[in-house]
This record gives C-alpha cells, structure tokens and sequence, in this order.
C-alpha cells in the first residue's frame, strides 16, 4: 500500500536527479532581486514560444538578475513565493521556455519565465558605466555640501 | 660525535619549538579576538547594520544560524560579503515602554499595566541595558522615567498612572523616537514595545512622519494590540503596520501577559546582528530584505528598509 509513494516521489524528482548526473546545469549568480510585475499575457523575451497565456497574478513576483559566464538572465517568478536560494552558486537549466533552477538541496527544480537576455560582456560594461556615473554624482553632491 | 650533536642541540630544539608554538598561538589567539571584538562593534560612516530574527517553518528561533545561510537584499542588490555577524544580545540594549493612557483603551488598562509590569520586573536585563517608559494621552507623551526605571518606586509610578482623554499616538512614536535618536550609539540596540489600540485621535504629526522618525531612529516595534482579538480595526491595520515596517511584531493583548512577555523576550534573545558596506544606489532610501540562501523554509524578519541620508548607518567608531 505504501510502494506508490516512493516510486511517485522518484517520478517526480527524476529530472532534476537526472539533469545533475548528466551534467546538463549550468551555473549562475544571482546579483539582484526585486518584486516586480508579475509575466502575463504579452510580456516576456520567451513569449512567443511559451503557449497559451497565463493570467497576472494580483501580487508582485520575485524578479532575479541571473549572471552566468556568457549570459547574463532576467527572471520572474510565477508567484510571489516563487524565491530562488540566493546561495553564491546555484544551478539551472532551459526547460522548453522557462528556466529551471535547482532548489532546496537538488530536492527539485522551480521554473522562471525569462524576461530578458545580454551577453555578458555588454552587461558588464553597462554596470561600469552605470557605477561610473553614480560615483560621480555622489563626488558632485560632496563638493556641494562642502561649498 | 652524533650522540653528542642530538645530546646537546635536542632540548635546545624541542626548547625552540615549544615556545614557536605558543609564540604563534598567541599571536593567532590575539588576532582572533581582536577580529571577534571588531566583528562585533567595528562600524563606519559607510556600513549598514542590520538585526534581525530568523525562525523555521515551525516559527521556531534558529539557534546554529550561520552567516553563509542568509543574503541580504538591499535595494534590489544581493549581499553575501558581510563585515561581521554576531548575536545581538551581546549588544546593549535600549528599550523605551510607550503606554497609551487615553481614553479608549480603558477597558483593557489594568491588564496593560499588569503586562508592562511584568516586563520591566521579570525581563532578563543587563545592567547595562536602559528601560524607559512613556505615557501618552490628552495632547502628547510624558516620561514616567528615563533610563533605569527597574525599581520597585517606578513600578509604583505606573500603577498609579491615571487613563483618559484623546490619543495622540503619532506623536509619542515621533518622540520617542527622537529620544531614541538623540542617545543613540553603534553598540545599543533601540526597541520599543508600544502598548496600544493604534486609534489615533489627535496627534499634529502625520503617520507617514510617524513612520519615517521610527525609521530614522532604527528601533524595532513591539506592538502589544489592545483591540480585541479577531476585530478588525483601522487601529490593528495600524499597528501592523507599524510592527512590520520597524521588523518587530504585532501581539495581541488577549494573547495573555505570559505569551506577550515570553515573545518579547525570545525575540530579544534570539536576534542576530550583521553589518555590511553601504551599497551604492542612486536613492537616499535603501528597502532591504533578507532571504535564505540554501534552506527555503527558513523566514526572516527585520526592517524594511533604512534612510541613508538620516542616521540608518553608524557614524562612530567606538
């Protein structure tokens, strides 16, 4: 009576146990996160390949900045509890549309909607611009508290 | 001849290793305890302190938390790179008992001071943890005392304190917190524990002022709600409000003295306390948040976030 469970529970965690012994994950920082509008209908870099159109959810959903080696991720979760383990590694992969990213110890997966795509190296060179700029403004606003 | 060399270099040898040993051990031993004193106290124009209160799906404390379980959001960025991380009952503290005394809350008053009672005698201080406590009604707060009010002669004070007249709420945090701010230092932790039904009926500061003073002052609120259990009030949608923005807690009144009392002082010794570098952003105010980094049922509880422009991060280093 008690055999289905375990083999349910090997069903379901097949794919993560088997995309970690293939070595399919790739590996990523997560640098950012806010709550932000939630994907819905007509939004999302993944939409026109991502079927039938979910309804927005009323809360705000967890947005993540997912840096990789080459690609640097936008993210969104599906719900508001949809949260990422913000370890200094974590582990993902493609799922059809969506991103799945190892949770909880390789236990399972929780899928994201990708939002948006930069190389890297683009990335990077916005973020030194970005921080250039915000030094020289607070290099501005010292000068003025001094005059 | 080799017998001779081993006779006579051998004590001089074992001589010269035990005192490299201890030599070394002592100057690890001394780095190491200076790096404790300084992860606890060390502080800077641009560091940010946090305390905060981490429990498990159970709601229970989580005693062996590491700092390589938890990040920070500060401002939508993620930080792991923490300066120091300690327990903050090893910091001191310094509590400020805000009464409401109007009119409103007069059914449940001898009930409110019985729980501050038992607050002030039965918590467990330090003797160098300050206790304060302010009444508020008619048009604003007076001090009952300041700074040590342990005695048994303040005790007497607060029972004698007489209930009636408006609510000026907004008010007493705004001076409260004022007080909280003037004394403040790296090494204390600001708390108060606000006694309330959260129905403002007077006050000349706004509640976004109110809330903004609180922020600044960087106190944590302990809302004991003097509403009844299960209504919902305008007054108890406040004083959520209040509790949650500052990461303290909501308690009702009708949770009994002891459930009051035992969470106000779990909480009290089961906060952790990490400071950070000031991360760049272009806003003055900073939202933050804290989220587990392996273990998803695991919860946090701290402020919403800190104004950089006010007195969120420490300016001293003592």
């Amino acid at each position: 009576m008690s055999r289905p469970f375990p083999l349910i529970f090997l069903f379901l965690s097949l794919p993560a146990l088997l995309a970690g012994q293939i070595g399919i994950y790739q590996h990523g920082t997560v640098v950012r996160m806010h709550m932000g509008e939630c994907i819905g209908a007509g939004h999302g870099f993944m939409v026109a390949f991502g079927g039938p159109p979910t309804p927005m959810s009323p809360e705000p959903c967890p947005e993540y900045t997912l840096v990789s080696d080459h690609v640097v991720f936008v993210i969104v979760g599906r719900m508001s509890n949809s949260l990422i383990p913000l370890a200094q590694t974590i582990d993902f992969r493609f799922h059809k549309n969506e991103l799945a990213v190892r949770v909880d110890d390789a236990k399972h997966e929780a899928k994201f909607a990708i939002k948006e795509m930069t190389v890297r190296s683009d990335w990077d060179r916005v973020q030194r611009h970005i921080a250039e700029r915000m030094k020289d403004s607070e290099d501005h606003e010292s000068e003025v508290r001094l005059r | 001849m080799r017998n001779w060399l081993s006779h006579r270099f051998l004590p001089l040898f074992l001589l010269t290793t035990v005192f490299a040993g201890h030599l070394i051990h002592a100057q690890t031993t001394q780095r190491d305890s200076e790096g404790s004193s300084a992860s606890t106290y060390r502080s800077s124009a641009s560091e940010v302190r946090l305390v905060f209160f981490a429990t498990d799906e159970h709601n229970h404390p989580v005693e062996g938390l590491q700092q390589d379980d938890f990040a920070v959001v500060d401002n939508e960025r993620v930080i792991r790179d923490f300066r120091s991380f300690s327990r903050a009952d090893l910091i001191k503290l310094d509590v400020v008992v805000l009464i409401d005394a109007s009119e409103s809350v007069l059914p449940h008053f001898k009930e409110e001071i019985a729980d501050v009672h038992q607050l002030i005698s039965q918590s467990p201080w330090n003797p160098e943890d300050r206790l304060s406590v302010l009444s508020f009604s008619g048009m604003g707060a007076q001090i009952v005392c300041s700074g040590d009010c342990r005695s048994l002669f303040i005790a007497d004070r607060i029972a004698s304190l007489s209930a009636g007249g408006a609510t000026p709420l907004f008010d007493a945090l705004e001076v409260t917190a004022k007080i909280l701010i003037e004394r403040k230092q790296p090494d204390v932790w600001p708390v108060i524990i606000l006694f309330s039904d959260g129905d403002d009926t007077i006050s000349k500061a706004p509640f976004h002022e109110a809330l903004e003073k609180i922020q600044a002052s960087e106190a944590q609120i302990y809302v004991v709600d003097l509403n009844s259990l299960g209504q919902a009030s305008n007054g108890t949608a406040i004083l959520q409000r209040i509790a949650d923005d500052s990461g303290g807690r909501h308690l009702g009144i009708g949770q009994g003295d002891v459930e009051v009392f035992n969470s106000v002082t779990s909480d009290l010794h089961s906060a952790r306390l990490v400071t950070y570098a000031l991360p760049e952003s272009g806003s003055t105010f900073h939202s933050v948040r804290i989220l587990p980094t392996h273990n998803l049922t695991l919860q946090f509880r701290c402020r919403r976030g800190y104004d950089r422009s006010g007195s969120s991060h420490s300016e001293n280093s003592p």
